[in-house]
């Protein structure tokens, strides 16, 4: 046996053995599932005969799956406002652990993103053909995880601060949490040991594994680590889940034996798709930030080329998640109302609607900035200019989608104002603030984003088919008729009943991802082979297009930290909605500008210490500048062509 | 190509005219009306023509040779948005929304000015000019600024922090959160799943689908729909019901919610804000008819505590009214503005 043939033979078994160890704590977990639930009913009815046993059986009936199940837990505490329930320092213990939550949650939203870009762009480092491309892509990922490895430690950190703020200030509540999710627990704490385990061997093993078959290998390791990161993030998820539609308890609160109905709660899986989009989008958003600095504080061309390239690739990574991210959102807000009207209400109608307001902007900003950026890329390609001057046609649908979105339905007058407009609906604004109008809003300005992104992978070529000329008629009607298709649908909406518009989403978002899937496909189709007008001119990109890509990254971070202080808040006054009462000081819902200016701090927060992250990875780079270069020749060559 | 751009811009200036007129009141607002229930598209279109008509001049300027400098269109486009929304839409715009309104079309106005470097040099030009000051005009001008800007943020800052005696900007919550089920008349209703018992096909069985085909025709002329009419003494069943609910809103709610359910009844304008307008789509459109029920039964007393304050003095009803006539009441309300109560299947 050759040195070659055992080296993969040990790769292989490697790769098995992690596999085996992280499906481990599943398997031990699986006797758990059952005992949990099973093994006081099955001993009851072993023992049938005993009426004593029979009588200690006590059944509960579950709040959302109305199934019956077997008490099996103590029921929610009844916290009273005291240092028993609720110990505090002489400062409001809701904020902290807002504070604790919030990095938490950044850090964790970053390390679990930035591993699926790594796996996407070592893959097409791995296919691509060109060989200088490859190492481009590979180094380019090689970065990435280098990123993520700091920030995977800061992670780790706030995850142990924020348990101990649970503990410290919180620990009724927690108690009965854990007590809860305790089946679950242990496989929560083994998937973070994995997930350790693995990055930092995909990480280390980086040049050793980096040629042949050990480059397989060493990309499958990353779908593992994606795997185990994503699991860990869904098991996260089902405790926020539980704490807004519980289910596996009785009224009581207690646990009926079955942790699959307590994780797979109403708004469980709406949660997970909402997030995993959200982080990626996140994610490209923090990559592409960190290239725009790096951009912006480049020496040489091309330093500039490089992280223009990689900034160009993180904000289309991110924008890819970024434009189903809207509909991922209205799944969940369609499960929250029917799960329950009134929090619905809550959210969207009532008393957090005006913080839904600010989120469309930032959503309306986070598009604004994506297609400024791509308008600021044609600038660094010749030939694109003849698309130059209809961007103000763009700009003008972007900003007519954009006022319609962020319209709001409540609208903040004074009572004169109130008076002078007649009513409390304002008889033209009144219509822009119904879902109706505003899902015409968003789809025009994502179908436009697409419209950008199709001038921008044109932008220096010339399509050399045939049937150019007919393509094209064949577009700009596809796009017209899309336009034309969503606003109708929005005025349709007007006129027949709530439930018939709210299944109009469908074919609204429908016709946006046709432009999307058709409009790309058909146009990668026609540029194949196309006629260059010049090369793309990597680092010759305005520098506001990266305070563009800047922007993007803080609106991400700042509506991430809106959106789940909304999520939080809509429960009110309750820790588990319905089931287990907050009983603290700061069971009322604060007001809009006191959560603006909490959110706002937790963003600079955030970005201070990313800021040191991004800096600590510059000073690696610094010790080895001469040896890297020599290592991966070529680096920052720009490509010539593709995007 | 310049024929149909000369019409555009002669577009552009007539409207651009007829806004100024606005703007010193010699054209009333309502000049070219807002038509009731196209004003939302009627103000998109509106603008549009606008932006195709400035495109027009734009481009008759540009072929005549007289260049008509960037930075002066990106600021008096941006003029135009604002004295559009002021003078243009009635009833007048709470400044609030303006005020968003017209961040965004900055933003838009900067994106589209600086969308190329070219257009960004043109656009940047006068400012350079102004702060380099290499000519005599410019150094004056820069002086100007030197003193007008101070003089501005000051007086600013000195109206933001003059006391006011003006009331209050409330952010009132238009839909309170519902609870999820209510007692009335000691009977406890589930909102999320009661129905309306009187919402019933000929056999007497619960089917909106049914009461749907029934209602009146949405917008101006809320027309009835052949066959149905509640006033018909034949009418029966659902329609009968409707005109029972009607006879009740005459005699207990009109005063306030109006003969037409718009919010204007007799008594309305003692109250700010006036009573809630049935007719606009954002009010029982988008709500359940047990969220009615619910908010008829209770009245503002009834509202929950988180949002304070209501401002509500809607009575609540179940002291004056019984279970039934509330449920018909709200039938009427449903079948007189056309619109479907919302369901969630």
């Amino acid at each position: 046996m050759g040195s070659v043939t055992r080296t993969k033979l040990m790769s292989v078994m490697a790769l098995c053995a992690m596999i085996g160890l992280l499906l481990m704590p599943i398997l031990v977990a699986i006797p758990a599932l059952a005992g949990d639930g099973g093994a006081p009913a099955a001993g009851a009815k072993a023992e049938g005969g005993d009426a004593k046993v029979e009588k200690k059986v006590e059944k509960g009936k579950d709040v959302y799956y109305k199934t019956e199940g077997i008490v099996s837990g103590p029921p929610a505490p009844k916290t009273t406002d005291s240092d028993k329930d609720y110990p505090r320092y002489n400062f409001e213990s809701r904020v902290l652990l807002w504070f604790a939550n919030q990095q938490h949650l950044y850090y964790g939203s970053f390390v679990l993103a930035v591993p699926i870009f790594c796996m996407v762009i070592e893959f097409m480092g791995v296919v691509t053909k060109d060989k200088a491309m490859a190492k481009r892509y590979d180094q380019l990922a090689y970065d990435f995880i280098k990123i993520s490895l700091t920030a995977y430690s800061l992670t780790a950190i706030l995850g142990g601060i924020l348990i101990f703020t649970f503990l410290t200030l919180y620990p009724a509540f927690f108690q009965y949490l854990s007590g809860i999710f305790r089946p679950v627990m242990h496989i929560y704490a083994l998937m973070f040991v994995a997930e350790s385990g693995t990055l930092y061997i995909y990480y280390y093993g980086w040049d050793k594994m980096k040629e042949g078959f050990l480059k397989w290998i060493h990309l499958s390791m990353s779908v593992v680590l994606n795997v185990i990161g994503t699991i860990l993030m869904f098991l996260a998820n089902s405790w926020i889940g539980f704490m807004m539609s519980p289910a596996g308890v009785d009224e009581q609160g207690r646990y009926l034996g079955n942790i699959w109905h307590v994780i797979h709660t109403a708004l469980w899986n709406p949660l997970n798709l909402h997030r995993i989009l959200g982080n990626m989008a996140f994610g490209g958003g923090v990559v592409a930030a960190y290239a725009a600095y790096r951009f912006l504080s480049a020496k040489t061309d091309e330093e500039r080329a490089h992280y223009d390239w990689m900034g160009y690739i993180a904000m289309a990574l991110g924008v890819a998640f970024l434009i189903p991210l809207p509909f991922a959102g209205y799944w969940l807000m369609r499960e929250v109302y029917a799960y329950r009207q009134q929090m619905g209400i809550t959210l969207m109608g009532g008393l957090l609607a005006w913080l839904f307001i600010i989120q469309a902007t930032m959503i309306g900003i986070l598009f604004l900035s994506t297609n400024y950026y791509l308008w600021q890329a044609l600038g660094r390609m010749r030939g694109a200019e003849k698309y130059q001057r209809y961007i103000k046609y763009l700009v003008f649908l972007l900003t007519c989608g954009f006022l319609v979105f962020i319209t709001p339905h409540t609208i903040v007058m004074t009572p004169a104002e109130l008076k002078a407009m007649g009513g409390q609906q304002h008889p033209v604004l009144g219509n822009y603030g119904v879902m109706s109008a505003k899902n015409g809003g968003i789809n025009v300005i994502i179908t436009t984003t697409v419209l950008s992104f199709v001038w921008y992978m044109r932008g220096n070529k010339v399509s050399t088919v045939s049937w150019a000329k007919f393509g094209n008629i064949f577009m700009g009607c596809f796009f017209f008729f899309a336009y034309l298709n969503i606003i109708l649908l929005a005025i349709y909406g007007y006129y027949i009943p709530a439930n018939v518009r709210v299944g109009l989403s469908v074919p609204q978002v429908a016709t946006t991802l046709s432009c999307l899937f058709f409009m790309f496909a058909l146009n990668s189709v026609m540029m194949k082979g196309a006629k260059q007008m010049g090369p793309i001119e990597w680092g010759k990109i305005s520098a506001r297009s990266q305070y563009a890509l800047i922007m993007l990254a803080t609106a991400f971070t700042w509506m991430m930290g809106l959106m789940g202080y909304i999520r939080s808040s809509v429960r009110l006054f309750w820790h588990v909605n319905e089931i287990m009462r907050d009983n603290s000081p700061w069971a009322y819902t604060h007001t809009v500008g006191f959560a603006a200016n909490m959110i706002s701090a937790n963003v600079l927060f955030f970005w201070i210490s990313i800021m040191f992250v991004f800096w600590l990875g510059a000073l690696a780079a610094k010790k080895a500048p001469v040896e890297a270069k020599a290592a991966v020749p070529g680096r920052a060559t720009a490509p010539a062509v593709g995007h | 190509m310049k024929a149909l751009m000369s019409v555009v811009a002669l577009i552009g200036v007539l409207g651009s005219l007829m806004l100024i007129g606005m703007i010193f009141g010699v054209v009333p607002s309502n000049t070219v009306r807002l038509v009731e229930g196209y004003m939302p598209m009627q103000v998109l279109s509106e603008l549009a023509i606008f932006v195709a008509g400035f495109t027009g001049l734009s481009y008759l300027a540009n072929s005549m040779g007289i260049a008509f400098p960037r930075f002066w269109q990106g600021v008096l486009f941006w003029a135009f948005i604002q004295a559009y929304l002021k003078f243009r839409i009635y009833p007048p715009i709470p400044f609030s929304v303006r005020a968003m309104y017209g961040t965004v079309s900055f933003v838009a106005v900067f994106m589209w000015v600086s969308a190329n470097e070219e257009d960004w040099k043109k656009f940047r030009q006068p400012i350079l000019n102004v702060l380099d000051a290499n000519t005599g005009f410019h150094k004056a001008l820069r002086t100007m600024y030197l003193i007008l800007l101070p003089i501005l943020i000051g007086g600013f800052s000195f109206m933001t922090m003059k006391p006011n005696v003006d009331e209050p900007i409330e952010l009132r919550t238009v839909h309170p959160a519902p609870p999820a089920s209510t007692k009335v008349h000691g009977k406890t209703y589930t909102l999320q799943t009661s129905q309306n018992p009187y919402r019933v096909n000929l056999e007497g069985k619960f089917d909106q689908a049914y009461s749907n085909k029934l209602i009146v025709e949405q917008g101006m002329g809320r027309l009835m729909a052949p066959n149905a009419n509640p006033w018909d003494d034949k009418a029966e069943g659902y329609l009968k019901y409707v005109r029972e609910g009607g006879e009740i809103f005459f005699q207990n709610c009109h005063f306030c919610h109006g003969d037409n359910l718009n919010g204007r009844g007799l008594h309305a304008f003692a109250f700010n804000p006036i009573p809630a307008n049935f007719t606009d789509p954002g009010t029982i459109a988008q709500l359940q008819e047990t969220f009615i029920f619910w908010r008829v039964a209770k009245g503002g007393i009834g509202l929950p505590n988180e949002g304070f304050p209501w401002a509500s003095v809607m009575p609540p009803w179940e002291q004056h009214l019984t279970t039934d006539e509330i449920w018909k009441v709200i039938l009427f309300e449903y079948w007189h503005t056309g619109y479907y109560p919302r369901t969630w299947d």
